[in-house]
């Protein structure tokens, strides 16, 4: 059998962008590959083409400036947790990182790839016979979600341990398209459709993390699973406070996006839970039930208030 | 096809491959290093880890092509000249392989630790190998082997193989004999074994739970190129099953289908491509009919078109009712002052080894050959037998290095049937591998079972009578079910005195693939409900569990109340040893709430005293071959599958005839080659193969001292055989084991003798009375320490002290190993482990979902080996490999009790049931507290 598939490992974002404009949407790039390549092993991602980006240098650069700390999309999440400059100004990321996957996996995978990971469902990321055999949920071609059993609307869950992080001490993100280079608030390139969870398109690349430098974040940094490694997250939750008296709490494992909820240190406390539950749409799609997670969302956010000392100044 | 040009351990190699080839398929398939394991192909074992420029990389998730250039090191590639790294020989010498098919990749992994980490702590290194899963080892020797490497490296000084040196080899632990193999990554297991001009064949699976198959047609996929035999279920209409009584499998489905995922069609193509191809081009065309999905469905009265196998004798889907009365339960429960009632539930789970099913059949002018990972190589051989309606004499099973089993390769298997009957329509060899997927799909695991358990004592906490009603959860097929129906209540007559004692099991057929025999057969879950009986009797009669249990244990030599022989009898030993080591009397209730201390104690069979077919075949015989140059050739049909079977025979010859381990070559698991053994499963290959062994070597001794007696004209009774001569007490006599050998084989060339072993008529005479008869039993305790995370109600098991009563250890190391494993295994059943379904569809059949416990999550272990010296074993030697399992999941379910106060009678222990309980908690403090203002 004649296979069509292709390989490229392009050498700058240039190219790696030309090559991808003229393959539509029949291609796929890819980082570390511990994301993309177990979707292919079971046939949730199909496209004919790999772009392998991992040949690009200026990706892999962390450097510290005045105002921004500025992580490469390529840098891969062990490098990260041992960077000083990272360690020393945002220790929540690192937490965040060595919380993802196993060793082996942080070995290969990215920051970049860690923020664009696919949503997840239980009904989703099976193998083609699996899915064949439940009839096909909303996010492969069929017409109703599979795992509430009638909604139209996908609610495949955002995975992501590092964004949570990285969205509470307010990072920004470079994304490269068409010659042209954009700063977004990382949180704003989530849909919330699980079927569809970015607004990038597919040509689009994250160039670099930007985080915020002299604000003073505290933060803490929470993931709730049954396994000490390997498991995706059932519930995310980074809480931070700057110096300024901000408090900003992103969660990631109970909504098809981030839930980003802002306050201040002295908002009540038990307001910010509420209007987190109140975002979120947990559903049963994975190992523990939605309503364990909802009540597990409010132990891990008045642990994290009281660990920043802020648990009682709610008025 | 696209050429990738890489360096692979040190050479420049220019291939071909296909453009998203990963790169673990280009070293197998391609540069044909089969040292890199594929367990998963999802990146979550880590058997296929190697290095890529340096880096530990899982080689299944990594496109090939990103390593154009590049310097890509094997496990094949990390000795140098034939000589081990320090790493590799820390392996062996700590006994950290059992089945060796994770070794490859642990190997990889820890290489690429130590050099980055020469400081590393233990804690490090558990964090390191994380990503690497074990399912033999609860890790512990694998740990210590890093963690000694790092040593050593520092030390510098030439390492010591670590190894004690003695006199007598039974009782001094050594690694496998086959260690080093492993550990080089040359040890072949089924998928390495390549044939030239293989076919490869893929199956296709049902959509549908229950239904009928209308038509199949596979007329497109017989023309797809590539093509050469597409098979379906009637072909081979004959059934099968690993028991006689129940034979209810055919090797493809015929005329309708029982669970999701039952084999339908099946393809033999030039390519594995092609063949995945051909399966998705077959039409098929399903009429469903109702399913059945839970135990309590199963037993409706219905239709006979509903039932799932028309021919069973009731108007519903049960299976098998097995029942028992001894005494009288419930007149002894009326007069007990105290009472025990729960009801259990337990999820099923299943075996993860971690080599997936692979197998390669072929003919040739003797008949049939099949390779494939397999418990039992001659049930296989009779079940190839009767469905090809192939004579016995032209079919031979190979069991090469098998990477991992636990029951979950211990029956035949239809994909073995298909891949023989493939091999013959085609005239050429026929491959298979399974998907991690089609591993869980076929399970034969646990059964998921419900269970009422009573139990009741007098005032000072003796035990008056138990009565248990269980239902068993048996999917589609029989399996070893009847007798998994059995186990559940009479494995419950020991290790406590009872008078009265009453069960009744009804396993039920579901819509599901099938539950079988899982390391512990049967009496897991009973086991668990019983010892959760005895902590909760214990607070009741305000009595230390450990001292309720004490008061109530059989005695050594005695009989039970279901007429079971118990010999030799470590209980007591076991106990005190766990209590002693846990410092349990400081411990219990007096933790902090949220830490508590749970103690379970457990039993189990060495061998099943009847066996499967009733015949006169003796259950195990080795066969010895002394030739010219002084090697021992041991042969016998038991089937290593990483439990160190091999090593356990040769120990036994090499100590029976005082000559080095050096001499003794063993060669097993063929049935062409090899004399009969049954197979590895029920606990019976170190009693059973052991004393086959004995007795050949026996034997053999005493045909060299008649010879030698002939040579030297004296006529010494006995002569001493050691240290590699043989000699008499009176010194008069005195031959090297090679002169010894020249007086043997004078006149008539090589030696052989043969060995056999069939247990002793046991039991008593009733219906059922043969179920759980052995000639002797193992006996354990298992103290736990658990943390409950107060806001997650989270458990983490923080210590297991364990001990085993395993009659005389053989090889201490690899015993130490099979109990860690075994307390590993029910960890996972404990606290993690489930198999959860969606309409009959396993909804995590794979390792991410499907949880067995990381280095991470493994507690430090304390191990004690018992030593009873068993009349009638080897050496004084019974079982190790299963018994040890039983104590571990009810010790730490009684710990959570300990520490906080919920009743765990449920399996997997829920972090869910243990917070909803914690709020109800909270509500009535805050509604006490209100009233009491009020």
């Amino acid at each position: 059998m004649e296979s069509q598939s292709k390989y490229f490992k392009p050498e700058c974002i240039e190219d790696a962008q030309e090559t991808a404009k003229s393959l539509g949407t029949n291609f796929r790039y890819v980082a570390g590959g511990t994301d993309v390549m177990v979707n292919r092993h079971q046939g949730n991602e199909k496209c004919e083409t790999l772009i392998d980006l991992t040949a690009i240098k200026e990706l892999k650069q962390i450097s510290k400036g005045e105002k921004f700390l500025s992580i490469g999309s390529l840098v891969n999440l062990e490098e990260l947790c041992k960077n000083s400059d990272i360690a020393n100004e945002f220790p929540v990321l690192c937490d965040a990182a060595k919380s993802v996957g196993s060793p082996l996996i942080r070995k290969w995978a990215t920051i970049g790839g860690n923020l664009l990971c696919e949503n997840r469902c239980i009904y989703y990321n099976q193998s083609e016979w699996w899915r064949e055999s439940v009839g096909y949920c909303l996010k492969c071609e069929g017409s109703i979600c599979i795992a509430t059993g009638s909604k139209k609307y996908c609610y495949s869950e955002f995975i992501s341990d590092t964004a949570p992080a990285l969205i509470s001490v307010d990072a920004m993100i470079e994304i490269v398209d068409n010659g042209a280079s954009r700063i977004v608030q990382l949180e704003d390139i989530y849909t919330g459709d699980g079927k569809q969870p970015r607004n990038l398109k597919d040509s689009a690349l994250i160039k670099a993390v930007l985080l915020p430098l002299s604000y003073g974040y505290e933060s803490v940094f929470k993931k709730l699973r049954i396994r000490k490694s390997l498991d995706f997250t059932s519930l995310t939750t980074a809480v931070s406070s700057n110096c300024n008296g901000k408090l900003k709490i992103a969660a990631s494992g109970i909504d098809p996006k981030p839930v980003v909820v802002e306050g201040t240190i002295k908002s009540d406390k038990e307001e910010l839970i509420a209007r987190v539950l109140s975002k979120s749409r947990a559903i049963n799609n994975e190992m523990f039930t939605r309503k364990y997670r909802r009540e597990m969302v409010r132990n891990f956010l008045s642990n994290s208030f009281e660990e920043l000392g802020i648990g009682d100044l709610g008025e | 096809m696209k050429l990738l040009k890489l360096r692979i351990n040190g050479v420049t190699r220019e291939i071909s491959i296909e453009e998203h080839d990963s790169l673990a398929t280009v070293i197998r398939e391609r540069l044909e290093l089969t040292g890199t394991k594929i367990g998963c192909e999802q990146g979550s074992c880590g058997a296929c880890t190697v290095l890529a420029d340096g880096v530990a990389l899982q080689s299944c998730i990594a496109p090939a092509m990103r390593f154009e250039g590049s310097e890509i090191t094997t496990i094949e590639g990390i000795s140098s000249n034939n000589e081990l790294h320090l790493l590799q020989r820390k392996f062996i010498e700590k006994g950290a392989i059992q089945c060796g098919f994770c070794t490859p990749g642990m190997v990889m992994t820890s290489y690429d630790f130590i050099r980055n980490n020469p400081d590393a702590t233990v804690d490090d290194i558990r964090e390191a190998l994380s990503g690497n899963l074990c399912r033999c080892t609860g890790y512990k020797k694998i740990i210590e082997a890093v963690a000694e490497t790092l040593h050593g490296m520092k030390d510098s000084s030439p390492a010591s193989n670590g190894l004690q040196e003695s006199k007598h080899i039974v009782g001094t632990g050594r690694p496998y004999i086959e260690a080093e193999k492993k550990v080089k990554g040359s040890a072949e297991y089924s998928d390495d074994i390549k044939f030239k001009n293989a076919l490869h064949c893929k199956l296709l699976r049902s959509t549908h739970p229950h239904a009928v198959i209308e038509s199949i047609n596979i007329s497109a996929a017989k023309e797809l190129d590539g093509v050469r035999y597409v098979m379906t279920g009637s072909e081979l209409p004959a059934t099968f099953g690993v028991l006689p009584i129940s034979q209810d499998e055919t090797a493809l489905a015929v005329g309708k289908v029982r669970y999701i995922g039952e084999i339908v069609a099946a393809v033999a193509a030039e390519s594995e491509e092609i063949a995945r191809k051909a399966c998705s081009m077959i039409k098929v065309s399903y009429k469903p009919i109702r399913s059945f999905l839970e135990i309590e469905e199963s037993l409706f009265s219905i239709n006979e078109n509903e039932k799932i196998h028309p021919e069973t004798r009731f108007d519903n889907n049960l299976h098998k009712q097995a029942e028992l009365n001894f005494g009288d339960a419930d007149g002894g429960l009326k007069i007990s002052e105290h009472h025990s009632e729960m009801d259990f539930e337990f999820e099923g789970v299943t075996h993860a080894f971690t080599e997936p099913h692979a197998a390669t059949a072929y003919w040739d002018e003797n008949g049939l050959t099949l390779i494939t990972a397999t418990q039992v190589p001659h049930y296989l051989h009779r079940a190839l037998s009767k469905v090809l309606e192939v004579p016995l004499g032209r079919i031979r099973v190979i069991k090469p290095y098998v990477g991992g089993g636990f029951g979950g390769k211990s029956d035949p298997f239809p994909h073995e049937i298909i891949v023989s009957y493939l091999a013959m329509k085609t005239g050429r060899p026929v491959r298979i591998r399974f998907s991690r997927e089609e591993v869980f799909i076929s399970n034969h695991g646990r059964h998921p079972t419900k269970m009422k358990m009573e139990l009741g004592c007098d005032s000072e906490g003796k035990l008056n009578a138990m009565k248990a009603e269980i239902l068993i959860d048996g999917g589609a097929y029989a399996s070893f079910g009847v007798v998994t129906s059995y186990y559940n209540g009479v494995l419950l007559q020991a290790p406590y005195k009872l008078e009265n004692f009453a069960f009744r099991t009804s396993r039920v057929y579901t819509n599901k693939p099938q539950s079988g025999a899982m390391r512990g057969h049967g009496a897991v879950n009973s086991r668990f409900a019983i010892e959760t009986l005895l902590d909760d009797l214990a607070e009741k009669t305000n009595t230390d569990p450990c001292d309720l249990r004490l008061r109530n244990f059989l005695e050594p030599n005695t009989m039970t109340v279901g007429h079971y022989r118990i010999t030799s009898n470590g209980s007591k030993e076991s106990l005190m040893k766990v209590v002693t080591d846990s410092d349990w009397r400081n411990k219990y209730r007096k933790l902090p709430f949220g830490n508590g201390i749970g103690i379970a104690c457990g039993f189990f069979i060495s061998g099943s005293a009847l066996p499967i077919l009733r015949n006169e075949l003796p259950q195990s015989v080795v066969h010895l071959k002394l030739d010219f140059d002084g090697r021992v050739l041991v042969s016998s049909g038991a089937s290593d599958i990483g439990q160190g079977s091999d090593t356990m025979l040769a120990m036994i010859v090499a100590e029976t005839l005082g000559i080095s381990m050096e001499r003794i070559f063993v060669i097993a698991g063929d049935t062409l080659i090899n004399p009969v053994d049954l197979g590895s499963y029920s606990s019976r290959v170190t009693f059973m193969a052991g004393n086959a062994a004995l007795m050949a070597a026996t034997k053999l001794k005493e045909e060299i001292t008649k010879a030698v007696q002939r040579v030297s004209g004296l006529d010494t009774e006995t002569l001493i055989f050691s240290d590699d001569n043989v000699y008499s007490q009176e010194g008069n006599l005195r031959l090297s084991w090679m002169e010894a050998t020249e007086a043997a084989t004078a006149g008539r060339g090589a030696l052989t003798v043969s060995g056999h072993y069939t247990s002793p008529k046991l039991g008593g005479n009733f219906k059922g009375a043969g179920a759980g008869l052995s000639p002797s039993y193992s006996f354990g305790a298992v103290a736990a320490q658990v943390n409950v995370n107060i806001d997650s109600g989270i458990v983490t098991v923080e210590n297991i002290w364990g001990a085993h009563d395993c009659g005389r250890a053989i090889n201490p190391l690899a015993v130490e190993g099979q109990l860690e494993g075994s307390w590993h295994m029910g960890m996972g059943q404990a606290v993690s482990e489930q198999l959860r379904y969606f309409n009959g569809l396993i909804l995590n059949s794979n390792f991410i979902d499907y949880k067995i416990p990381t280095s991470l999550d493994v507690p430090y272990i304390k191990t004690n080996i018992v030593e009873t010296n068993d009349p009638e074993g080897p050496f004084g030697a019974k079982e190790c490999g299963e018994g040890a399992l039983h104590p571990v999941i009810p010790a730490i379910a009684n710990a959570v009790y300990d520490a906080v106060g919920v009743r765990i009678t449920k399996l997997p222990i829920s972090p869910e049931t243990i917070l909803e309980f914690f709020n109800a908690r909270k509500d009535r403090t805050e509604n006490q507290i209100l009233t009491n203002i009020i």
